[in-house]
């Protein structure tokens, strides 16, 4: 006999399990309408392969399996797709999700099994195989999908076979394994055959004395398979429990089973396997308890994945009047349903129609009155009240710090509580905020990501035009060099172009330059005379306008004041011309004076020479003075040709 | 005498040892950037909405770090403002009502038959989420979506609904349980505990 251990904490409810561990497994017909779920299992919803109208066959593939965590979903029985819909699901949220509607025709017709009549000779890939087709998961409630759990990446040296069946008026392994005790047998020597044969245990609570006397008996035979007795104390049917009392050794936190060798699978998983491996059949049916004290026929029943609830109780002659709470799973772990028409799914074990007071009422709860009773019960060795004081005020980082992922929400702490505090709720709430909070600090880190990668693609674009602009220019450069290297004497036309240009601007530059004094002088001369014409006209234009009194005086009197200021401007700008040039108007008077000097001595020399006494002397006198005459005028021309230079006056003789 | 010149050549060694750690440690374990802000940014719910008046939030984070006030950021909500302010050791304040509300989770939906395909969309969204190209329909990768609301405002069209996101089975959780009767404290204890 293996030696047992024990695990801290636990509590010991009302067994509650006579009720419906009497009678015999009843295999329930199938009902008028099957409701399967494409997602009965932990991981990635099964996709449907079947279209509404299609008529499908007991065990045909209906669902296959999505990625490598999912399962593939059998028509439990024969018949119609009726629907591909949303339906409520057997989920705490009684939210919608995908189900196929099946309408059976009561023909119960199985699609060609492929039973295997020698399992012994299939080798591990071709057994995974079958199990991975059947589409079985766990059944002890979990629903995680058992082909991956039998990939361990470590070795696996003991095998565990989890019938302790712990919670209280569930007996649908007790009947199993009374009924069924050789197949579970072969289904553990399949697994043994698969894993490198591992030794195999298998825990069952002591108050199941039949189920233990029928496995010993079927494993009588085989050495490496041992039938372990534990006492009765829930959770021992806990995986990371189960382990502890039957080797005496802890999960680490975090960590799996297959982490220190051990692999745990459900008594109920041990026959589905069989079922699929030996007799080819598909998961599609599973063994429910209905029990509670409404339930007339209390006992365990044989049905299809698919039937809904509200079938179950009915073959079952549950009370639905009576019926103050009707729960899925057992009093500590399961939940209260409100929809009868939410089907059976892989990990469906329990049906609890309880009477009034017969469970512990959902009350308002009291404050925490810190007995520690809960820290005393709790099987994961937690601090329940510290976790509760953490999800009420919100502090998720210190639950998590207190290990809030290792509890296994069994209860136990809220069953002990003076206060009627719904202690798992709290928790549920705490780790469901937790994976909230996880999932969108992921989406959020997934967002940057993808943020930083546009932003980088935005400027590698950007950078990558730029590029290619200065590649083009360069590439333009290149062919005109080419050009010009082909044809040497051809000048560049652009370059020709400018020079042309410039050359013009230079032209025009000089030639204003050249002919500034002079014409400059004489176009603010002509400006100045201009101005001062129109000032004179509309002067006079004014003074008659004024005799007359005409009308347009005002404007009149406007236009002379603007033109005086203009005649101003513009012989101011004469002036000023003239200093800058160095005109002198004083030089050229002087100039002007001188010729005409020499021109009244001239005249007055001819005047002389007919009246004189020595013409000849008169003669020479006149040349004399006509010459200075004409140098007189000359030097007068030229200060008015050259106003800026000084001329010096010719001397007067 | 001699002690003293023994002594002033001790400690200028000392100094120069001591120099010479301390510089090759700033080298050696110099920080790059400025870590704040990273831890920042990482406490932002990554919307790039802009509803903060910044371009995305790293800008903001970066903002937050120069002392702009942590209350303007609707989509991470109290929630966000609560780490802000436990990380910079600020007081929690009430999110800035000037920047938007705090709502639920919404996603883009494109309503495809109304789409032209004017690409507008694919580049106003910060995150890459559109498919789509130039005059064929476009339509919203719902798992990239960020719900940043910034296609909505360029379609020409109004195509573009944000509709909240839809809580299914496997985002589902509990809820807090509801009051205890025999206690002194308000139906909003939860709350007030946060507050303190």
């Amino acid at each position: 006999m293996n030696k047992t251990w024990d695990f801290h904490g636990g509590v010991h409810p009302q067994q509650n399990k006579a009720q419906s561990n009497q009678l015999p497994i009843v295999a329930m017909p199938p009902p008028p309408q099957l409701i399967v779920p494409l997602n009965q299992h932990i991981g990635k919803v099964a996709r449907a392969i079947v279209k509404v109208g299609d008529y499908v066959l007991k065990g045909q593939l209906i669902a296959s399996a999505q990625g490598f965590v999912s399962t593939n979903i059998h028509a439990p029985s024969s018949g119609h797709v009726s629907a591909l819909e949303e339906h409520v699901l057997p989920h705490q949220s009684a939210l919608y999700g995908p189900c196929i509607i099946i309408n059976t025709d009561g023909k119960d017709q199985w699609v060609e099994l492929n039973p295997t009549h020698n399992p012994k000779a299939l080798s591990k890939p071709e057994l995974l195989n079958i199990i991975q087709a059947a589409g079985i998961a766990g059944m002890g409630g979990a629903g995680f999908p058992s082909a991956v759990k039998l990939q361990p990446k470590d070795s696996i040296h003991t095998l565990i076979i989890n019938a302790a069946e712990c919670e209280p008026y569930i007996t649908s392994d007790d009947r199993l394994m009374r009924e069924y005790g050789d197949e579970i047998i072969k289904g553990i020597q399949l697994l043994q055959q698969l894993l490198e044969q591992p030794k195999c245990l298998i825990g069952i609570e002591d108050n199941k004395p039949e189920a233990i006397a029928e496995l010993s008996e079927a494993a009588a035979q085989h050495a490496d398979i041992e039938v372990c007795v534990i006492p009765t104390k829930y959770p021992s049917g806990g995986e990371k429990q189960l382990i502890e009392v039957l080797t005496g050794r802890q999960v680490p936190h975090g960590g799996i089973p297959a982490n220190i060798g051990i692999l745990c699978h459900n008594v109920g998983t041990v026959k589905a396997i069989f079922d699929a491996v030996v007799l080819g059949q598909p998961l599609i049916k599973r063994i429910t308890t209905v029990t509670g004290k409404t339930a007339l026929n209390a006992g365990n029943y044989e049905v299809l994945l698919g039937t809904p609830v509200a079938d179950v109780l009915a073959f079952a002659k549950v009370d639905l009047a009576q019926t103050s709470r009707l729960v899925m799973g057992g009093p500590m772990m399961g939940f209260t349903i409100q929809d009868t028409q939410i089907p059976i799914v892989k990990s469906s074990n329990c049906l609890l129609a309880a009477a009034d007071l017969e469970l512990a009422p959902v009350a308002d709860h009291h404050a925490c009155i810190r007995c520690g009773q809960c820290e005393v019960v709790c099987p994961a060795e937690l601090l329940p009240q510290q976790l509760f004081w953490f999800a009420k005020a919100e502090e998720f980082e210190k639950a998590q710090d207190h290990n809030l992922s290792d509890c296994i929400e069994c209860g136990a702490c809220a069953w002990v509580c003076p206060s009627k505090i719904p202690l798992v709720q709290y928790y549920r709430y705490a780790k469901g905020r937790v994976k909230t909070q996880n999932h969108e600090a992921q989406l959020a880190e997934h967002a940057r990501l993808r943020f930083e990668t546009r932003e980088q693609r935005l400027v590698d674009e950007k950078l990558a035009k730029e590029e290619k602009r200065k590649a083009r220019a360069t590439a333009a450069a290149a062919v005109q060099a080419a050009k010009r290297a082909a044809n040497p004497t051809a000048e560049d036309p652009i370059a020709a172009a400018l020079a042309r240009v410039n050359k013009q601007k230079q032209e025009r530059q000089t030639n204003s330059t050249e002919k500034s004094p002079e014409q400059e002088y004489k176009a603010l001369k002509t400006a100045a005379a201009i101005t001062r014409t129109k000032l004179n006209k509309t002067r006079q234009a004014l003074v008659s306008a004024q005799a007359q009194d005409h009308e347009q005086t005002v404007s009149l009197q406007a236009t002379v004041i603007e033109l005086t200021t203009k005649a101003e401007v513009a012989q101011a700008e004469l002036q000023a011309y003239e200093v800058k040039l160095g005109h002198d108007p004083e030089l050229e008077k002087s100039l002007q004076i001188s010729v005409a000097k020499a021109n009244a001595g001239l005249r007055k020399l001819q005047k002389s020479l007919a009246t004189a006494e020595d013409p000849q002397q008169v003669e020479a006198d006149i040349v004399k003075a006509t010459t200075a005459h004409e140098a007189a005028i000359r030097a007068l021309e030229h200060q008015q040709a050259n106003p800026t230079e000084k001329t010096i006056p010719a001397q007067e003789s | 005498m001699e002690i003293l010149y023994l002594a002033v050549v001790i400690l200028a060694l000392l100094a120069l040892v001591f120099g010479a750690i301390l510089g090759f440690a700033a080298i050696r374990f110099k920080v790059d950037g400025d870590p704040i802000v990273d831890q920042i940014d990482n406490l932002l719910p990554q919307t790039q909405c802009g509803q903060c008046g910044h371009p995305g939030c790293r800008p903001y984070a970066e903002a937050i770090a120069n002392g702009e006030a942590i209350n303007r950021c609707p989509p991470g909500g109290e929630s966000t403002i609560k780490n802000l302010a436990d990380l910079l050791d600020l007081e929690v304040i009430p999110l800035d009502a000037e920047h938007g509300s705090e709502a639920i989770r919404t996603i883009a939906y494109i309503r495809e038959d109304e789409c032209i395909g004017c690409t507008k969309c694919i580049q106003a969204c910060p995150v890459d989420a559109i498919l789509g190209a130039a005059k064929q329909m476009h339509t919203v990768i719902v798992d990239e979506c960020t719900g940043c609301d910034l296609c909505v405002e360029p379609c020409p069209v109004d195509c573009i609904d944000m509709l909240p996101v839809q809580v299914t089975p496997a985002s589902w959780h509990w809820q807090q349980p509801k009051q205890l009767i025999a206690s002194s404290s308000s139906p909003h204890e939860h709350g007030a505990t946060e507050d303190e």
